[in-house]
């Protein structure tokens, strides 16, 4: 299969205003030499098509009175994947036949399609550089490439990390001044299942940027089907294997977490060996495996471990452990494994790390590498116990029933007035439930835990609704409300807020779940969120 | 509509009206309750009384600012005595214990409207 080519990225970079003078080229793999560019003219009716097409398009069976569709299926032009970037066609990938001689499937089109979507922004960036490089002097040539470099990558970055219930991550990324390949991610997939990602492309700059893009798309396509981080990276080691220009390659640690069970099964390509902080000290996440674009046709071992309560995972790329000293001595593997072993997980063993780097390099020294740190923690084990569990139809007039027994669960652990309070809170936020989470469907149960802690007793109440906007809330004001500015209603969430010493919300797969909590010890006249006017 | 799970009964008291409410206050219990304020008529003050309540919503304080409102348009006060220290605390954490004039008893909720001796608590 043809894909990006450097003939391709040479004609579709350095022209900003392909729309109008779009150009492709076709490449086939048996061919030594590059093919002539076809030329599409301005007001070729291809480039409308192309400019609305969804996805790659069928050029031999593409009707249309057009003289470079007629060149494309001359030059045996098999599939054109537009590459549009805000609302603008940037250019055209041209595929030829494949090597196999079969059709391409449905799961190729759906990478290529995702390839284009994410390529064409780092192309179209990377169109607008070239065309400030023109009147730049080479220095300006220089740095603009980084920067360059610096957007297509953070770009490809998550923008944030999940939330797990009973799990805390951490990610750290700072590149170098000129730019390296480094890059995590984090992929959902499916049965609350989430992939974690680490990885550094050999080289730097935009070439490394661009391979980064390309290994990110890949991983992301086939994650969400072939699950198994062993075929996930055998995969995306054929798939980039033929395109990966030469003296480069990707190496990736890939693992996929079950946050239910904290069974943690991975596969790594060659990449920098993560540390996991466990009760016994720091145990080595080892697999077998050669980086990915290398070479066709490897096999990655598979391995798994269970993360138990506390457990902390520290993946990393080669900038920490290649920072050198001023003697050029390395930070070395066997430090940072003590640092995992030694100090506190998540994202403290980031912010120690990076104090001990400081201190090995020295201040003011240009860091030479990418350094990139995520951590996955589970949090340490719970010592509540469950004292109620039960289920209620939604069905106006059950808060009633949720209220009473929470109370006459706890009524043993509160104070009165604090009890009347929590009772009150439960009432508000099981009637929220029904009526907002579960739409009064009777049906669909609104779900009620009591929880203990030495400290504290917790209630949580679940429904199947959707997590709130997050958006402003009103806060019910008398006044107006009396002067027809407010409606009468809507003292719930203030009730809620202002009977109870804490309330957070949290989502596990389609439960949402508001959690209050009171304190155990507190006075009877401790007033969370009154006021005593006397 | 949600089912009224409350009473409201109706005293005349010289220029006032009490009600004596029993049950559960929510949002349900809108007509009921309306249906009651058409019953104290033109009285200057109505008296809740909430010694017979067991239990109030958000629903239920809702329905209060309602009557609230009404009683405002027809210039007549509303008072209340019987409440427990926690209605009390929410009274007070919403302000209407600001609108509502608050009682111990109905003796005293009766003399603030006939204008006599006034005890304000609260």
């Amino acid at each position: 299969m043809t894909t990006l080519t450097g003939s391709l990225r040479r004609r579709f970079l350095g022209r900003p205003t392909v729309a109008a003078r779009a150009q492709a080229a076709v490449r086939r793999p048996e061919l030594a030499e590059d093919p002539a560019p076809i030329n599409i003219a301005p007001n070729d009716p291809l480039l409308a098509y192309l400019q609305s097409a969804r996805g790659p398009v069928d050029v031999q069976a593409l009707q249309l009175d057009s003289p470079a569709l007629a060149a494309l299926k001359a030059a045996d032009v098999k599939l054109a994947v537009p590459l549009v970037s805000q609302g603008e066609l940037i250019g055209v990938l041209n595929l030829g036949p494949r090597r196999s001689e079969q059709e391409y499937s449905t799961d190729d089109r759906k990478l290529l399609d995702n390839l284009a979507a994410q390529a064409a922004p780092a192309l179209r960036v990377g169109q607008l550089v070239r065309q400030q490089e023109a009147e730049a002097r080479t220095r300006e040539r220089f740095e603009q490439e980084l920067e360059v470099a610096r957007l297509i990558q953070q770009n490809f970055l998550p923008k944030q990390l999940p939330e797990l219930t009973g799990w805390h991550m951490a990610a750290y990324y700072r590149p170098a001044r000129e730019v390296g390949g480094d890059f995590y991610d984090v992929i959902p997939l499916p049965d609350d299942q989430v992939a974690f990602v680490i990885g550094d492309v050999t080289d730097k700059g935009v070439p490394a940027a661009l391979v980064m893009a390309a290994t990110r798309s890949a991983l992301r396509a086939f994650a969400p089907r072939l699950i198994e981080p062993g075929a996930v990276l055998e995969r995306a080691n054929e798939h980039l294997c033929p395109d990966m220009p030469e003296k480069m390659f990707v190496t990736c640690f890939y693992g996929v977490l079950e946050p239910a069970t904290g069974r943690f099964r991975f596969a790594n390509a060659g990449h920098d060996v993560p540390y996991v902080k466990t009760a016994d000290g720091a145990v080595e996440l080892r697999a077998r495996g050669m980086p990915l674009g290398l070479m066709a046709g490897m096999s990655y071992e598979q391995r798994e471990m269970v993360l138990a309560h506390g457990d902390s995972v520290l993946l990393h790329s080669d900038g920490v452990v290649e920072a050198h000293d001023p003697q050029r001595r390395m930070f070395g593997f066997p430090r940072l494994k003590e640092a995992v072993a030694t100090y506190p997980g998540g994202a403290d063993v980031i912010d120690l790390v990076l104090t001990d780097l400081l201190a090995h390099t020295g201040p003011g020294v240009e860091q030479e590498d990418d350094i990139t740190m995520v951590t996955i923690q589970r949090a340490p084990g719970s010592t509540s116990r469950l004292l109620l569990d039960f289920e209620l139809p939604s069905v106006e007039g059950n808060e009633r029933a949720a209220l009473d027994r929470v109370g006459a669960a706890v009524a043993t652990l509160l104070p009165e007035a604090r009890l009347d309070r929590l009772k009150t809170a439960v009432g508000e936020a099981t009637m929220n439930a029904m009526e907002h989470g579960n739409s009064y469907r009777a049906d669909v149960p609104v779900c009620v835990r009591v929880l203990t802690e030495p400290e504290a007793v917790h209630v949580q109440i679940s429904d199947r609704g959707r997590p709130p906007s997050g958006g402003p809330t009103e806060t019910p004001d008398l006044e107006a409300k009396l002067a027809g500015l407010q409606r009468p209603r809507g003292w719930g969430l203030f009730l809620i807020k202002n009977m109870v010493d804490e309330s957070r919300e949290f989502t596990e797969g389609d439960l949402h779940t508001l959690e209050l909590s009171m304190r155990l010890g507190a006075a009877d006249d401790e007033h969370p969120g009154g006021t005593h006017d006397d | 509509m949600a089912e009224a799970t409350a009473t409201f009964d109706v005293r005349r008291q010289g220029s006032a009206c009490v009600v004596d409410i029993h049950g559960d206050v929510t949002a349900g219990s809108e007509e009921v309750l309306m249906r009651a304020y058409a019953d104290a008529g033109d009285a200057r003050a109505i008296v809740l009384n909430f010694t017979g309540m067991s239990y109030m919503n958000s629903g239920g304080i809702g329905l209060l600012v309602t009557l609230l409102v009404r009683a405002n348009r027809r210039s007549q006060r509303l008072l209340a005595f019987g409440l427990s220290d926690h209605y009390r605390q929410i009274f007070e954490l919403t302000r209407l214990d600001e609108a509502v004039g608050i009682h111990e008893s109905e003796a005293a909720a009766l003399a603030d409207v006939s204008g006599a001796t006034v005890t304000r608590h609260g």
